[in-house]
C-alpha cells in the first residue's frame, strides 16, 4: 500500500511540476529574447505570438483532452487542411456564411466522434485509426473541391472581411487592437479549465486516465468519455481549420500540416503525460505559449525552419524526462 | 504454438494482396512483363525495408512505433550524398557499411533514450522525427548531389536480375534467420507482456536494444535502396517513409499493442500499398489522382483495423 501512496504522491506532485517547471522556462525564454532580440517585447511582437499561439492552443485543446484518456489524435492536421479548404469552397457559393461555418464545425465534430467510435476497441491503434480517417477525409475533400475545378489542391474564393478580421493580425474586438481570435482562445480556455476542474464529467476524464478499471466499477462509462474527447478534438481542429482560412485567405490542404506534431508537443511540454490522467488544458496553454515564444525568440535569432524543428526536439525529451517517466518494470509488477 | 496462429495476422494482408494482384492483371498487365515487375521492385524496395525496419520495434511492445524511420532513411541519404561522396569513399562496402552503422547508431541512440531515460517509444521518436527533420534541411537544404556511380545505375530498374533484388533477397534472408533465434521469442514475449517477460527473466533491456540494432540494419539498407531510386540526395523525401511504413506495418497485421505481427506482414502490407497505387494509376483520375490514392490508404487502413476485431487477433491492452 505504501508503494501506492508514494506513487499517487509523485504523481499529484509532477503534476504541478510540470506547470512550475513550464512557468519557468517561459519567464527564461522572455528574458533571452529580450536581451538578444531586438524589438522582442514590442507590441507588435507579442500581439504575433498571442496571435500563432491562439491557432495551436485551439488545435491543443482536443489533444490534451485525448491525451489525459492516454490516447492520441493524429488526424488533427488533416481534418485542419480539410475544414480549411471546404469552408474556402463554401464561402465560394451562395450559402450564408454562417452557415458554412456551421457546416464545417458540425463535420469536424462528426469526423472526430467517428474518430472515437472507430477506435475505443483498437486502444491500442487509436493513433493509426486517427491516421487513417485523416487520410481519408483530406483526400475526399480534396476531390470534392478538385473536381470542376483547374486548380488542385487550393482553393480561391473571397473570404468574408469580418471573418478575415477575427484572425488577421490587424484583427479588432471592440475597437481594441487584440486579434479576435486571441479573446476566443481565452474565452474557450476559461471553459475549458472550469469544466475539467469543477465538473462532474471534467472529473470523470482524469478518473478514467488515471485507472480505468476503478472509473468502470464507479460506474463511468468510458465509452462516453472516450467520444466526448475525440469529438472535441474533431471539433476544435476544424475550428483551427477555418480561423487559419481568415489567417491566411485562400484554402490550402496542407495548411495543418506543421500541427501534426506541435500539438503532441505542446501538450507534452505542457506536462499532460501520454499515460492518460494526469496534466490538464492549464498545462497545455502554458506549452502553447512556451513553444511559440520560443519559436519567436529563434526566429528573431535568425534560425531557419530547419533549426527550429531541431530545437522542438531537442526541447521535448528533457521536458518530458523531468516529469513523465514511465516507473521502473521492478515497481509495475 | 500452433503454427497457423502464429500465422494468423496474415490472412487479412494476403488476401488483399491476392485481390490487388487480380485487378492488376486486368488493369495493368504490363507490371508482370521482367521490366514492369524490375521497376515494381526499384520503386517498392525503399518501403518494403522500411516496414520492416519497424516491425521489431512495434513488436517489442510499450506502443513503440517508430516516427523517426522517415528522416532516419533520410539522414542517410543526405549524408551519402554529401558527406561519404565527398570523401571519396564510394566503393559499396562503404556505402552499405556506413549506412548500416549509421542506422544502427541511430536505433541504439532511440532505445537508449527508451530504456534509461523510461520515456514512452513514440514521444523519444517524436523527437527524433523533429531533430533529424531539421539535421537533414541543415545538410542539404534542397534536393541535390550525386549518388555513386554504382548506385545511381539503380534507379533505371529495367533488368530483373538487379542489385535491389538481391538487397531484398538478404533482407528476407536475415529475417528468416532472426527469426529462428532465441532472441526472437524473448522480443515476442516480452512485447505481448512486459512484466511476465521481466519476471521470468528475460533480460528486458537487452532484448530492446536488440529489436532496435535490428531496425537500424533495415533502416540503412531502406536508406542505400532509397538513394539507388532517386540517385540523389533529397532532404523531404524520406520523411514521407515515416506515415507509409506505419501504414505498411498496420495493413501487414502487426499489433501496435505489441508482441503479434512480423516482418512478412509488413512486406505484404507495404506490397499492398504499391499495388493499391499501380490499381489507381490505371485509372484516369487526372488532377484527382493523388487524393484517391490518400483516401484509399485511409480507408483501407481503417477497414484492416476494423477487421482485426473480428478475426480476434487483437491483443487487449493491459490497464492496470
Amino acid at each position: 500500500m505504501t508503494g501506492q501512496s508514494t506513487f499517487s504522491f509523485l504523481r499529484t506532485f509532477s503534476d504541478k511540476k510540470g506547470i512550475v517547471l513550464g512557468i519557468i522556462l517561459l519567464l527564461l525564454l522572455f528574458l533571452v529574447g529580450s536581451v538578444l532580440v531586438e524589438g522582442f517585447n514590442s507590441i507588435n511582437n507579442l500581439r504575433s505570438i498571442l496571435l500563432l499561439a491562439s491557432f495551436l492552443g485551439i488545435a491543443a485543446l482536443g489533444q490534451t483532452l485525448v491525451a489525459l484518456l492516454g490516447g492520441l489524435d493524429l488526424s488533427i492536421p488533416f481534418v485542419i487542411g480539410a475544414a480549411n479548404i471546404l469552408l474556402a469552397y463554401l464561402f465560394g457559393t451562395n450559402i450564408p456564411p454562417i452557415l458554412c461555418i456551421m457546416i464545417i464545425a458540425l463535420m469536424g465534430l462528426i469526423l472526430g466522434l467517428l474518430n472515437g467510435f472507430l477506435s475505443f476497441r483498437l486502444q491500442g491503434q487509436a493513433l493509426i485509426m486517427t491516421l487513417g480517417v485523416g487520410f481519408g477525409i483530406v483526400g475526399a475533400a480534396q476531390i470534392f473541391t478538385t473536381v470542376g475545378s483547374q486548380y488542385s489542391g487550393t482553393v480561391f474564393s473571397d473570404v468574408p472581411q469580418w471573418f478575415a478580421n477575427i484572425a488577421s493580425i490587424n484583427g479588432k474586438i471592440f475597437g481594441a487592437s487584440v486579434p479576435p481570435v486571441v479573446v476566443l482562445w481565452f474565452v474557450m480556455s476559461l471553459i475549458t479549465v472550469l469544466i475539467m476542474n469543477k465538473t462532474k464529467i471534467g472529473r470523470e476524464f482524469y478518473a478514467i486516465g488515471g485507472n480505468r478499471t476503478a472509473a468502470s466499477r464507479l460506474q463511468i462509462s468510458e465509452f462516453k468519455m472516450w467520444l466526448t474527447a475525440y469529438g472535441t478534438s474533431g471539433l476544435t481542429a476544424s475550428l483551427t481549420g477555418m480561423l487559419l482560412l481568415g489567417f491566411s485567405g485562400g484554402g490550402f490542404a496542407d495548411v495543418g500540416e506543421g500541427f501534426l506534431f506541435t500539438t503532441v508537443a505542446a501538450v507534452v511540454v505542457g506536462g499532460t503525460s501520454l499515460l492518460g490522467g494526469t496534466g490538464g488544458y492549464g498545462a497545455t496553454i502554458i506549452g502553447v505559449l512556451v513553444l511559440q515564444v520560443l519559436t519567436s525568440v529563434l526566429v528573431g535569432l535568425g534560425l531557419n525552419y530547419a533549426a527550429q524543428q531541431t530545437v522542438f526536439g531537442l526541447l521535448i525529451l528533457p521536458m518530458v524526462a523531468l516529469y513523465a517517466r514511465s516507473p521502473h518494470i521492478r515497481l509495475q509488477i | 504454438m500452433f503454427s497457423h496462429e502464429k500465422y494468423k495476422h496474415l490472412y487479412i494482408p494476403a488476401a488483399l494482396v491476392t485481390i490487388l494482384l487480380i485487378i492488376c492483371a486486368f488493369r495493368a498487365p504490363q507490371l508482370f512483363t521482367s521490366v514492369g515487375l524490375a521497376g515494381a521492385i526499384l520503386v517498392s524496395a525503399p518501403l518494403i525495408l522500411a516496414s520492416i525496419a519497424i516491425t521489431p520495434i512495434a513488436m517489442a511492445g510499450r506502443g513503440g512505433v517508430d516516427l523517426s524511420i522517415g528522416p532516419a532513411i533520410g539522414f542517410v541519404n543526405v549524408t551519402i550524398v554529401t558527406f561519404l561522396v565527398g570523401l571519396e569513399l564510394q566503393s559499396p562496402l562503404a556505402v552499405f557499411s556506413y549506412a548500416i552503422v549509421v542506422g544502427c547508431i541511430w536505433q541504439l541512440l532511440l532505445a537508449a533514450m527508451i530504456v534509461f531515460l523510461r520515456v514512452s517509444p513514440i514521444l523519444v521518436s517524436l523527437s527524433g522525427f523533429l531533430i533529424l527533420q531539421g539535421v537533414n534541411l541543415t545538410i542539404l537544404p534542397r534536393p541535390g548531389g550525386f549518388a555513386p556511380d554504382w548506385l545511381s545505375d539503380w534507379g533505371y530498374g529495367t533488368e530483373l536480375n538487379s542489385p535491389v533484388l538481391y538487397v531484398l533477397l538478404s533482407a528476407f534472408l536475415l529475417w528468416y534467420l532472426f527469426c529462428r533465434t532465441p532472441l526472437y521469442e524473448s522480443m515476442r514475449l516480452l512485447g505481448s507482456d512486459e512484466r511476465t517477460a521481466y519476471t521470468s527473466g528475460v533480460k528486458i533491456n537487452l532484448v530492446r536494444f536488440s529489436a532496435h540494432i535490428v531496425a537500424g540494419i533495415y533502416t540503412g539498407l531502406a536508406a542505400v535502396c532509397l538513394t539507388g531510386l532517386i540517385g540523389s540526395g533529397d532532404p523531404s523525401q524520406g520523411n514521407t517513409y515515416t506515415l507509409q511504413a506505419i501504414t505498411a506495418l498496420v495493413l501487414g497485421g502487426t499489433s501496435l499493442a505489441g508482441g503479434n505481427g512480423g516482418a512478412l506482414g509488413s512486406i505484404l502490407g507495404a506490397l499492398a500499398m504499391f499495388l493499391i497505387f499501380v490499381v489507381l494509376s490505371s485509372f484516369n483520375f487526372g488532377a484527382i489522382s493523388g487524393f484517391m490514392t490518400e483516401l484509399t490508404y485511409g480507408l483501407i487502413l481503417v477497414i484492416s483495423l476494423l477487421l482485426t476485431i473480428f478475426t480476434g487477433r487483437i491483443v487487449w491492452e493491459k490497464n492496470s
